[in-house]
């Protein structure tokens, strides 16, 4: 990791935290919506079903969306553009901003999990620190797909036609309504080819039925690979110029 | 203090450039020496901020050659070239210090005490110490413009690209800009700035008029206005002169 990219994550981060309405929304809106969850479910044990999906879904959409979004600002301000003019690498550009979202992504991930379980009072049986590492993993892998799906978006407007493109599909094959074994054949391989189901059998897995990592080797491998081939494929698109 | 480039700062060769079917530079050839500054000159659309563009890396040439201090464009080089978009191109939640702070680190100002005392220097030279804790979204327009300025020239770089560095500034700040860029080529820097103006023309050391995509004149400002044949001649004149006298060329 050279020092451009830690750079860039510091300057990332110095700007979220200094946009203070941003930061408090970063933590209000996933707690409102966890908090929807909370008081609409008729039973315990179906919040107990639910919750590890519902924290899957939301790391994925909230990194998602921060990441596309503040990209994709950085291109249309031009920001993007003066930083291609220097020294730095691609690479040290899409890891920095990989660094400084997924930071925030953790900090959401942490808040909406103590959340849970704490005011929501939802169960687990595997090992905290194992479900907090799976967790940050959806979220780098969150922050790769909003990266790459950003520098394939003109502007802002075509970002956010991305999120019922990306996002949605995902959430009602991934297992969170019903179980992906009841789907139709077809639809079963398409929520097999998509990251989101791996996140969502993975937390499931480590929080219901008190698995370990190693138990969730293929979830575990399937996200990583995910998030490695869009760091990558975001680094080769970004372009130097428009031309 | 920068050094001079000993041969010509920019070298353009038989340079085209299109935006899909519209051909924005026709084989463009100029050479800026070092140590000087080169002004851009050209109406809106001529291909100023597409050849700055080009110069600074952020577009690939479709044909052509490009040396910027003796190499091309590359993330190598960069560190010693500073470019000034047209736009103030700023993180608006971070403040003057923290943005000039950031471009010294990305261009390589890793010595924390040197870094300091280069981004006092340059926020002190464009005017903006007072200012400097204050978010570049609460600037004004003249002074986010400054803002960028001392985010290019941090590292003081042996070539500055300034695409229309005086936009939208008042009489006053433009006079102020004029003195920092003399500034800069007196330490030895070599400048090139587009501009369409020819208030911003004067001050240039040697001029390229271009239009259409093409150069049409080159020289200092005096020879320029020596080309028309008026005791009297404007800057302005000699940029019709050269004007008619292409077309004339076309129809031929």
């Amino acid at each position: 990791m050279s020092g451009s990219t830690l750079t860039i994550a510091g300057r990332i981060i110095n700007q979220l935290i200094r946009d203070r309405r941003t930061i408090v929304l970063l933590v209000v809106v996933p707690l409102l919506i966890a908090s929807l969850v909370g008081v609409s479910v008729p039973e315990k044990s179906i919040l107990d079903y639910t919750a590890p999906a519902i924290l899957a879904v939301l790391i994925l959409f909230f990194g998602f969306l921060l990441t596309g979004i503040s990209f994709l600002r950085e291109r249309s301000q031009g920001t993007l553009e003066r930083l291609m003019a220097s020294p730095v690498s691609r690479l040290d550009i899409v890891g920095g901003y990989l660094l400084g979202f997924l930071l925030f992504a953790i900090v959401q991930t942490m808040v909406l999990f103590f959340y849970l379980i704490y005011v929501l009072n939802v169960n687990y049986y595997g090992d905290l620190w194992q479900i907090i590492v799976f967790e940050i993993l959806i979220g780098i892998g969150a922050v790769c797909m909003g990266t790459f799906f950003s520098v394939l978006a003109k502007n802002e407007f075509q970002m956010v036609q991305f999120i019922p493109m990306i996002i949605i599909p995902q959430m009602f094959l991934c297992g969170l309504l019903w179980p992906v074994s009841q789907m139709p054949d077809y639809l079963q391989w398409l929520a097999n080819a998509l990251p989101m189901t791996y996140g969502v059998s993975g937390m499931r897995a480590l929080m219901m039925q008190g698995q370990g990592l190693l138990d969730i080797g293929k979830e575990v491998g399937i996200l990583a690979a995910y998030a490695v081939g869009l760091l990558v494929l975001a680094a080769l698109t970004l372009r130097r110029g428009s031309g | 203090m920068p050094e001079s480039s000993p041969g010509p700062a920019v070298a353009v060769a038989k340079l085209s450039f299109s935006y899909g079917r519209q051909k924005v530079l026709d084989g463009l050839s100029l050479e800026v020496p070092g140590g000087i500054s080169f002004g851009l000159l050209g109406p809106n659309g001529a291909g100023k901020t597409t050849l700055i563009r080009l110069l600074v890396g952020l577009l690939k040439a479709k044909s052509g050659t490009i040396l910027t201090l003796g190499q091309k464009p590359s993330p190598r080089i960069a560190r010693l070239i500073g470019y000034m978009p047209q736009l103030p191109s700023l993180y608006a939640e971070l403040s003057v210090i923290q943005n000039v702070e950031f471009f010294a680190r990305i261009y390589g100002l890793r010595d924390r005490k040197q870094r300091g005392q280069r981004v006092e220097e340059v926020i002190k030279l464009v005017d903006l110490w007072e200012h400097r804790k204050k978010s570049v979204g609460n600037l004004s327009g003249g002074m986010k413009q400054r803002a960028t300025l001392a985010c290019a020239i941090v590292h003081n770089p042996r070539l500055l690209f300034l695409d229309e560095p005086t936009v939208g500034l008042d009489p006053e700040l433009r006079v102020t800009f004029w003195e920092y860029f003399t500034t800069l080529t007196r330490q030895g820097a070599t400048l090139v700035i587009s501009s369409h103006t020819m208030d911003d023309a004067a001050h240039c050391d040697h001029l390229a008029f271009l239009r259409d995509g093409r150069v049409i004149a080159l020289g200092t400002p005096d020879e320029l206005r020596r080309a028309t044949g008026q005791a009297k001649a404007t800057l302005e004149d000699a940029f019709l002169h050269f004007v008619r006298r292409q077309e004339k060329q076309d129809v031929r």
